[in-house]
């Protein structure tokens, strides 16, 4: 919300320089944005009447505007707008004038020399309205500086209200809080509440008391509707409102002035002539003053007459209903709107708007008749509009809320000793009825703060006034903190990756189907089961990802093309897997992808790509890191996966992830290089692995023997097969098995490979003798030889 | 030197002036082991002398044997010089030869990177443990009763607009993606009594179009102490432990009053910019000040919502930013940086410290 400080200053008197108010008002709980000095960045820029407009020869959507500005003098300028006419008054920024973003020079235009340039709201700093030219008030002077015209010379506080203060959206609700802060006295507007005549007024019927408990009505007539005088067109352009009429714009700055909306219907075009406040009927339709056809539901609110719906209810008026240069009559609405009826309409329609943004805030139920009455008096000082009758709906009157604040609450909460007296002082400074009691002090809380319903709410006043600087510095007692084991672990796996070489990713939970298309997954595959986002703003997070590998994938691809040429890469993150409770399952997943040069060609070694078994390797040693035994890794087949150059990780019947290739179709998909790996494990099968403290057992007493055992197997045996049996037969005395070489050639037949093992042999109880070990070797062989056909290589 | 009165004195003086000479010509100790032998081995003019003594006079002997002594000890001190000047220099050749060039580069170890938010994240997370809090966590798609209702948010909240929230295909309005840590609060204190001191790192979902400042998927930390007599200075003084730990031992903060549904009094922090410790720069855009995080009093809504006894019981809670905070702390301009996961960014942050 932004607030002229001139304005601001028809309330209360300000004895403060602006940097002091700006810190008051931050450190009390309104904040300050932005200090705008709209006129320090223009100059040279001037009121000019529209003296003819002309076509562009050389382009259909450009004009060549000739203005005449002080003393009769011409100028001709090229124009872009359209929104005025011949006689209008307008902002002409000279050749040399400078803008809030630019400096104007002569320039040609399609061919045609523009002496300057005629200014939108934008352009001037003044608001958002880039629509067209910025038309001015009739009754500005020619030549004078633009702002001057509009108020332009004022400090602008910008300020960023919280939605619980509904009642700082009005200049005199700014003003309450800074009479406050400056403990100054602040001064209302003026304005008559007595009409013309005592008739009752227009007959409101209030068919939904819950929508619209209080409805106030004012007919004024004898209205002349026609622009605003300068200084309300500048003040509301100051605070980013754009002048429409003085009927209108008088509403919408007493809107800002006081902060509650009115809307003023046409008389002439109330059929019936009364004001039926209802539930609009499902299907029903408006048109609403944005020109926009609407259908309504019988969610919404609507000001209706006889016949049909008026106005959306505190969003925004009909245009069937408008104030037109036409009306001579108008009925003023001031009216209180349940806040979450006018939310729901708001956001059903999509409609946001001034009025909508406060009543769906809360406002002062008992304000109306003040805002109608200064309305009214202002229509009467500016259109010459006479009040005729009031009409003021209110069968069920709220009750002020009356709260009971213990001032020991307050220091208790605060850790700090706040005398009582001064907590109903700083209550009473913003408003607050404050008497003492028995139990502490008795607060009657203002109809403009629905903010305030308990005890605490009382106490963030205390505090917000008092000052939070002068809270003290404690520490509070705390318990025994730390990281549990799983938390433990999570930090050791990805510090010994990242030791290992790898870089940490943290990518986006989101993914596009077209992710699992990549993957090549089929239909039934468990990954395609994902959680749907159901209002997506793009294709690319309408699911909850399933998988890590899309994402380190993309962020492989993403260094790859940026001339990296290796990349290895690891994510810790959830996964999301929809089941039949109401929330999915978010297991924790490990994924890795490693693709192009694994390590340089150096002076004393050679280069090495990214291959299978250096991030098996890896993965092993990560095992180890968190001393979690070595996993097997078995041959596997299944997308995204090469099919024959993958394993499935598992312990036993637990499976912790696959590794492997990524298969081709999909390296392509993604854009990777073919070979690049991937592994992706569950994180709650390591954490389940995880051991417990380790025991030092005693050091071995007697020597190991160490053998070497060369076997010939089929080509096509799988080493760890073998292994393992070597493993399980040669118990218990085998405590070490290394494959040291894998050989096919000459010496070994065709069809055949020879894989040469190094064992290291121990009994704890004796030193083996040759006898020990032979023994230990044949059961060996001998098991060998039955499972796979093993012969010893000799 | 030993002068000598007869033909064998002369003789002697001729073989140690050879030997002498000899010594001085050996070039490494093979040349001069082979110089040794010619000068004192059996067949040398001393083995002769001193074999001939025998037949001299036993007086003759005597000072002939002393003069064969000394010519012996003078030519074997000649050699021990000598060799050990050889082996001196035979040892240096064997340093020689065996250089390395140390300036070769050794073994390419890479070294990977933690990432910058995954750093940030703990370190926050260390400082919190360290004032006796633990680590918590809680689903990221929750219950909108989490998310929003038991956190004091009017059912009118723009943030439950399907405008701002994500929500669940098949679940209506049950079920949203979480805006912010803060459901961790109302599960952590339905799962245990008081005391609560727990920490919530944990990734959060907004409808926000990506820009330098937001993003859709982002991470947040939450903090929430609840016990017998937490006070707001309570808050304050955590705050400033964490803010001075994360930016700097000196900086100070300060509090400005704001709004949050879930807590209340509710307070916007500040730290003094760690650049220009308050003077205006450029980080802090002229204000000396940064914006670091919301905080407040634990609303006694979310005390009475899970059953706490209100009264007894107070707290506070806050929450910021992990890019935000991860950006502050490492000179960040764009936080879609953190999520690009681009070599060239990660390789700021390489190393596991």
């Amino acid at each position: 919300m932004r607030v002229p400080i001139g304005w601001l200053k028809d309330y209360v008197p300000l004895e403060v320089t602006v940097p002091d108010l700006v810190r008051l008002l931050n450190f009390s709980g309104t904040k300050v944005e932005t200090v705008h000095h709209p006129s320090r960045a223009i100059s040279d820029v001037v009121v000019a009447k529209v003296f003819s407009i002309e076509p562009h020869p050389n382009a259909d959507n450009l004009t060549l505007v000739e203005i005449e500005t002080f003393g009769g003098d011409r100028e001709r300028v090229v124009c872009g707008a359209k929104n005025f006419a011949v006689g209008d008054l307008v902002p002409w920024a000279k050749v040399g004038a400078r803008l809030p973003d630019m400096v104007i020079a002569e320039r040609k235009i399609r061919g045609e020399v523009s002496r300057g340039m005629l200014c939108s709201g934008r352009e001037l700093g003044v608001g958002k309205d880039h629509s067209g030219i910025l038309v001015l008030p009739p009754d500005a002077r020619l030549g004078t500086e633009v702002s001057e015209v509009l108020g332009l010379n004022d400090t602008i506080l910008e300020l960023e209200l919280t939605p619980n203060r509904p009642d700082c959206m009005g200049m005199v609700g700014i003003a309450r809080e800074v009479a406050a802060l400056t403990e100054a006295e602040m001064t209302l507007p003026v304005a008559d509440m007595t009409p013309l005549d005592s008739s009752p007024g227009v007959p409101v019927e209030l068919a939904d008391l819950e929508g619209c408990p209080r409805y106030v009505a004012r007919s004024i007539q004898g209205v002349t509707v026609g622009p605003s005088p300068a200084w309300i067109a500048a003040r509301l352009l100051a605070v980013g409102l754009r002048p429409i009429s003085n009927v209108v714009d008088i509403t919408n700055y007493v809107m800002m002035e006081l902060g509650h909306p009115l809307h003023p219907f046409d008389a002439a075009k109330v059929t019936g002539g009364s004001i039926i406040v209802r539930r609009a009927g499902d299907g029903e339709a408006m048109t609403t003053l944005d020109g926009v056809d609407r259908k309504l539901t019988s969610g919404d609110l609507v000001i209706a007459d006889s016949d049909r719906v008026l106005a959306l209810a505190g969003v925004m008026g009909g245009s069937d209903s408008e104030v037109s240069p036409h009306t001579t009559a108008v009925i003023l609405e001031a009216a209180y709107f349940d806040p979450a009826s006018i939310g729901a309409t708001s956001r059903r329609h999509g409609l946001r708007s001034e009025a909508s943004a406060r009543f769906e805030r809360g406002m002062d139920p008992e304000v109306l008749p003040f805002a109608a009455a200064r309305a009214a008096g202002l229509m009467s000082e500016i259109a010459g509009g006479a009040t005729a009758a009031i009409a003021d709906v209110y069968p069920a009157p709220f009750a002020r809320p009356r709260i009971t604040l213990r001032p020991p609450r307050t220091d208790a909460m605060l850790g700090t000793h706040v005398d009582p007296d001064r907590q109903a002082q700083l209550l009473r400074s913003v408003s607050f009825t404050v008497s003492r009691d028995d139990g502490g002090l008795d607060v009657e809380v203002p109809s403009f703060r629905p903010d305030i319903s308990r005890e605490v709410d009382l106490i963030e006043e205390v505090a917000r006034l008092e000052g939070l600087d002068k809270l003290p510095s404690t520490l509070p007692p705390g318990q025994l903190g730390g990281l549990n084991e799983t938390q433990s672990a999570d930090r050791i796996l990805r510090r010994t990756l990242a030791g290992l070489g790898l870089h940490e990713a943290w990518t986006n939970s989101f993914m596009s189907p077209r992710d699992l298309d990549a993957l090549r997954l089929a239909d039934d595959h468990p990954a395609r089961r994902a959680v749907v986002v159901a209002n997506p703003m793009s294709e690319d997070e309408k699911l909850l990802r399933t998988t890590l590998l899309p994402g380190l994938l993309r962020a492989a691809q993403h260094n790859l093309a940026r001339a990296s040429g290796g990349v290895a890469l690891f994510e810790v993150a959830r996964v999301y897997e929809p089941g039949p409770e109401l929330l999915p399952q978010e297991p924790t997943a490990l994924g890795g992808v490693f693709a192009g040069t694994h390590s340089e060609q150096s002076w004393d070694s050679r280069a090495r790509a990214w291959d299978f078994f250096a991030v098996k390797g890896m993965v092993v040693a990560l095992m180890d890191s968190l001393r979690i035994p070595a996993p097997e890794f078995d041959p596997v087949a299944g997308m995204p996966f090469h099919p024959s150059r993958t394993a499935k990780v598992s312990w036993g019947e637990t499976t912790l992830g696959m590794i492997g290739e990524v298969h081709p179709d999909v390296c392509a998909a993604f854009d990777v290089p073919r070979g690049t790996i991937a592994f992706e494990m569950a994180w709650a099968a390591i954490v389940a692995a995880l051991p417990g403290r380790p025991a030092a057992a005693s050091l071995p007493r007697y020597p190991a023997s160490l053998i070497d055992l060369a076997i010939v197997v089929d080509a096509a045996q799988h080493a760890g097969d073998v292994e393992r049996v070597i493993r399980s037969a040669g118990e218990p005395e085998t405590t070490s098995v290394r494959l040291f070489d894998v050989y096919t050639g000459p010496q070994v037949p065709d069809g055949k490979k020879s894989l040469a093992y190094a064992l290291e042999l121990r009994a704890t109880d004796r030193t083996l003798a040759e006898k020990d070990v032979t023994v230990v070797k044949s059961r060996i062989l001998g098991e060998l030889e039955d499972r796979f056909g093993a012969r010893l290589r000799t | 030197m030993v002068t000598s009165s007869n033909d064998g004195g002369d003789q002697l003086d001729a073989a140690r002036s050879a030997a002498l000479a000899d010594v001085e010509r050996a070039t490494d100790l093979a040349s001069l082991e082979e110089a040794r032998i010619r000068a004192l081995g059996r067949r040398s003019a001393i083995a002769q002398a001193r074999s001939s003594l025998r037949d001299l006079p036993p007086e003759a002997r005597r000072d002939a044997g002393r003069i064969v002594n000394e010519v012996q000890s003078d030519i074997e001190r000649a050699f021990d010089a000598r060799r050990e000047a050889l082996e001196a220099n035979e040892l240096q050749g064997r340093w020689e030869r065996e250089r390395l060039d140390v300036t070769l580069p050794g073994d390419s170890i890479q070294i990977g990177s933690l990432h910058p938010l995954t750093k940030t994240t703990w370190e926050i997370v260390d400082i919190f443990t360290g004032l006796g809090f633990r680590v918590a966590d809680g689903p990221e798609v929750e219950l909108s009763k989490y998310n929003f209702t038991a956190l004091n948010f009017p059912a009118s909240h723009p943030s439950l607009s399907p405008q701002e929230t994500y929500f669940i295909e098949g679940r209506g309005e049950d079920v949203s993606l979480r805006p912010h840590t803060s459901p961790v609060q109302i599960r952590s204190m339905e799962a245990q009594k008081p005391p609560v001191y727990v920490v919530i790192p944990g990734r959060c979902y907004r409808r926000d179009v990506q820009d330098p400042t937001h993003l859709n998927c982002f991470g947040q930390i939450e903090g929430l102490a609840v016990d017998e007599g937490i006070t707001m200075g309570d808050l304050k003084g955590v705050i400033e432990a964490f803010a001075q730990r994360l930016f700097g031992r000196d900086l100070g903060i300060r509090m400005r009053p704001h709004y949050f549904p879930f807590t209340e009094p509710s307070a916007e922090v500040d730290v003094q910019c760690f650049v220009c410790r308050g003077e205006g720069c450029r980080v802090c855009r002229g204000e000396g000040w940064i914006e670091i995080l919301g905080c407040g009093m634990v609303h006694p809504f979310l005390l009475e919502w899970v059953g706490y006894d209100a009264e007894r019981y107070t707290g506070f809670a806050f929450g910021a930013g992990i890019e935000r905070m991860a950006a502050l702390a490492h000179g960040v301009s764009d936080i879609r940086y953190f999520w690009e996961n681009d070599l060239r960014f990660l390789d700021y942050f390489r190393g596991l410290a």
